[in-house]
């Protein structure tokens, strides 16, 4: 093996180590937060104890109906520590609900609900926005989320 | 809007383009019979080969005659400087977008205006700049790097760029507020509020795109496989053939599906029994198709950047084998990721592992890729640094930067967070800008010459054309990643106040970019406005090897000058 080759396999061997690893730690982070991750929406994976909200997306709000039948619009009440479920279901076109400080999202899609979970550990408030581009007013679709002690 | 206003006016859109491609055909046909004479008077039954063997051989340089001469050459000009308008289109609602963004709320344009614009932006950067070029430059170089044995398919060709120019033009004046995404139900609401009145035309338009570069691209495959030079091993191909043909197989394998799909969309409009139920099928036939499509954008120039190198560092490649190894797994394995796309759209959590992984895998290929030309210049003696190879070392440092972001996207826990903000638009647009851009700006440069008939431009104004580039288009996305990865979205026409100080700061980055180009535009149109002097030869069009070493003589009068400080 001449010089050339071997400095070429070097690095690649590098380079395979450190994405092997970065794969690695993805795998983790994805099997140890599946309730995390919007999946299809499945009343059976729902995480025992957490509280149901019902999102709707549409032309350009975010509508959020709480257990108690209660709803908001374009702002979302929670508590700190406690465990919710987010069911997204959108009226018209597909949206894409994002809380940046949670690491959250979920997409809205027409006829495909979908759910995910996540508790907040600190109160305050937080904005939370449509990242999927869905027509005129779409920049407008965002609010904010009030955590509540 | 009433269906008798609407008919009145798509009715009107239509003949007035009929009328306008009659006038084009109408003015080619007459040019071409007046060849066709000339053509019979020496002794030729076909004006093709006339053309052929009148020009085989000698530089071809930009004239109108490009338009109705159906040989390779004369069609690679026209995809390079349609491209090229279109580049200057695109981008100057690139940079007008940013603009309006001056203040958090819509203030200089309406949002309709603005989705319009970012549908047109996107959609006209991708299919008309980024991949009319790469059509452009294969058909501009290839048949002289490879010495063709036949150079026949020209009608084809020529059919294959009108009808991709129809699509770009169409789209354009379709005002389609769809996105590039084409996503259902959105892309079937033909509403100013939604994809737009007239959505119909668009996404035909798009369709028509997709015929022209497809039948190019297996004119262009047919090109290097089959007529190259019988004494031009497969082994010995220079390395922009090799990623030609990637680029290539790519386009052809994953625009079918897509094909087919824009077509099923199509008829949606009129009775929607396909995706209105289903709007998730569209979107992942879509990027099966759509991440294919980001690496069609590099892979030409990846293999530009190889040439670059090697020239200006008269060293041959690192590693030839390793370089078209890399091209091809990058080819394979990009067709294995577009989930990453859809990652938070409830895929499923195997199929979110799955994605995720093999998205690690693909930065593989490009790294290799990035030690080749890496290595390449450092086992140089000497690297000249002319303007082309300016914008190559930056297109070096883009695609890295580029590159790690795309990484950290792959991971789901920071794609949760920055999927559908500034972020992504960050990590492509380093690319975009600094290799798709800055490498066909370096080739722009490097065939000037050839282009403009023995003119040359002045080299002081190309170095402030790739400054401007280079800071604007870094600002530019080192902003949208910082802004991006606290939260601020992407593809909205306003936005949370807090998010000020990141748009702006990008919107300077923009500005810098636009205005370099203006130093370009202002540069090429004083040199053509001069008296041909110098050789209108180049140094890339008949590089036949990447693998020998280049002897100093070989880079021609053009290199020689850049050292007296004029030329190239
Ligand atoms: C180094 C290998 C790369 C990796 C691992 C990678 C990864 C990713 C990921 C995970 C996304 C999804 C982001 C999201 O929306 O959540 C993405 C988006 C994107 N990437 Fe890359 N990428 C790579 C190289 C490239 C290259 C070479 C290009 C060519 C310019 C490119 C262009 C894009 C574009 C245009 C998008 C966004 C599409 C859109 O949403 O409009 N990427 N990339
Ligand atoms: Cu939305
Ligand atoms: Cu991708």
């Amino acid at each position: 093996m001449n010089s050339k080759t071997r400095t070429e396999l070097l690095y690649v061997v590098v380079v395979l180590v450190v994405l092997m690893a970065a794969a690695g730690l993805n795998i983790v982070y994805v099997l140890g937060h599946e309730s995390n991750i919007a999946t299809a929406k499945d009343p059976s994976t729902v995480p025992a104890g957490s509280t149901v909200i019902n999102v709707t997306g549409y032309q350009w709000a975010w509508q959020f109906t709480y257990p108690n039948g209660t709803s908001s619009t374009d702002v979302l009440w929670v508590h700190v520590n406690t465990e919710y479920t987010f069911q997204v279901i959108s009226k018209d076109v597909i949206h894409d609900l994002l809380i940046p400080a949670l690491g959250l999202q979920v997409y809205a899609v027409p006829g495909h609900p979908n759910q995910v979970s996540f508790s907040v550990n600190k109160v305050g408030s937080y904005i939370f926005e449509c990242v999927e581009y869905c027509g005129e007013d779409h920049y407008l679709m965002r609010g904010t989320m009030e955590v509540l002690s | 809007m009433s269906t008798e206003s609407l008919l009145i006016i798509s009715g009107v859109v239509l003949s007035a383009v009929a009328i306008l491609v009659f006038l084009i055909y109408y003015l080619v046909a007459t040019k071409g019979s007046v060849v066709a004479e000339v053509a019979e008077k020496s002794g030729y039954q076909d004006k093709d080969v006339f053309i052929r063997d009148q020009t085989w051989g000698k530089p071809r340089y930009l004239s109108w005659s490009v338009l109705s001469a159906n040989d390779a050459k004369s069609i690679g000009l026209r995809y390079i400087f349609t491209s090229l308008l279109f580049l200057f289109l695109a981008g100057a609602i690139g940079v007008f977008m940013r603009i309006s963004l001056v203040d958090p709320n819509p203030t200089i344009i309406t949002p309709i205006v603005y989705n319009v614009l970012l549908t047109q932006h996107a959609v006209l950067m991708i299919y008309m700049f980024a991949l009319g070029s790469a059509i452009g430059l294969a058909y501009y170089l290839l048949p002289t790097e490879l010495r063709l044995k036949r150079d026949d398919l020209g009608r084809y060709s020529s059919f294959a760029y009108w009808v991709w120019l129809l699509g770009g033009v169409l789209f354009f004046i379709s005002q389609s507020s769809m996105r590039w995404y084409m996503y259902p139900p959105l892309s079937l609401q033909m509403q100013t509020y939604g994809a737009g009145l007239y959505n119909s035309v668009g996404i035909f338009a798009v369709e028509l795109i997709f015929i022209g570069v497809l039948m190019a691209s297996i004119i262009v495959l047919r090109i290097i496989l089959i007529d190259r030079s019988d004494d031009i091993p497969l082994s010995k191909m220079p390395i922009f053939a090799w990623a030609m043909v990637f680029t290539a197989i790519m386009l052809i394998s994953s625009a079918l599906p897509l094909m087919v799909g824009v077509a099923m969309l199509f008829y949606d409009v009129f009775n929607p029994i396909f995706f209105l139920k289903d709007p998730l099928t569209f979107a992942v036939i879509f990027w099966f198709w759509g991440h294919p499509v980001v690496y069609l954008a590099v892979l030409p120039a990846f293999g530009l950047m190889y040439d670059v190198i090697t020239r200006f560092t008269k060293r041959p490649m690192y590693s030839y084998s390793s370089g078209v190894f890399s091209l091809g797994l990058l080819m394979i394995l990009s067709e294995l990721v577009w989930g990453h796309h859809l990652l938070n759209s409830g895929l499923g959590i195997d199929w979110v592992l799955f994605f995720t992984t093999s998205s690690f895998f693909v930065a593989i290929p490009s790294a290799i890729t990035i030690f080749n030309m890496i290595a390449t210049l450092w086992t140089a003696k000497k690297i000249r640094i002319t303007t082309p190879m300016l914008f190559v070392l930056n297109a070096i440092l883009d695609f890295t930067l580029g590159g790690v972001a795309g990484v950290m996207l792959a991971n789901q826990s920071v794609n949760e967070i920055a999927h559908g903000t500034y972020f992504v638009t960050g990590h492509f647009h380093f690319i975009f800008v600094g290799v798709t851009l800055g490498v066909f700006m370096a080739i722009f440069y490097l065939l000037y010459p050839t282009f403009s008939h023995g003119r040359t431009y002045d080299t002081r104004l190309a170095r402030w054309h790739f400054y401007f580039t280079a800071v604007g288009s870094f600002l530019m996305s080192v902003s949208w990643e910082v802004g991006g990865f606290i939260g601020m979205p992407r593809a909205v026409a306003g936005y949370f106040p807090q998010f000020q100080p990141y748009q702006d700061s990008a919107i300077l980055g923009g500005v810098i970019i636009g205005i370099g180009q203006l130093i370009f535009l202002y540069n090429i149109a004083k040199s053509w406005s001069t008296v041909p002097t110098v050789d209108p030869s180049n140094i890339l069009e008949y590089r036949t090897e990447t693998n020998d070493p280049i002897e100093s003589s070989d880079l021609g009068p053009i290199a020689a000058k850049e050292e007296g400080g004029s030329g190239v």
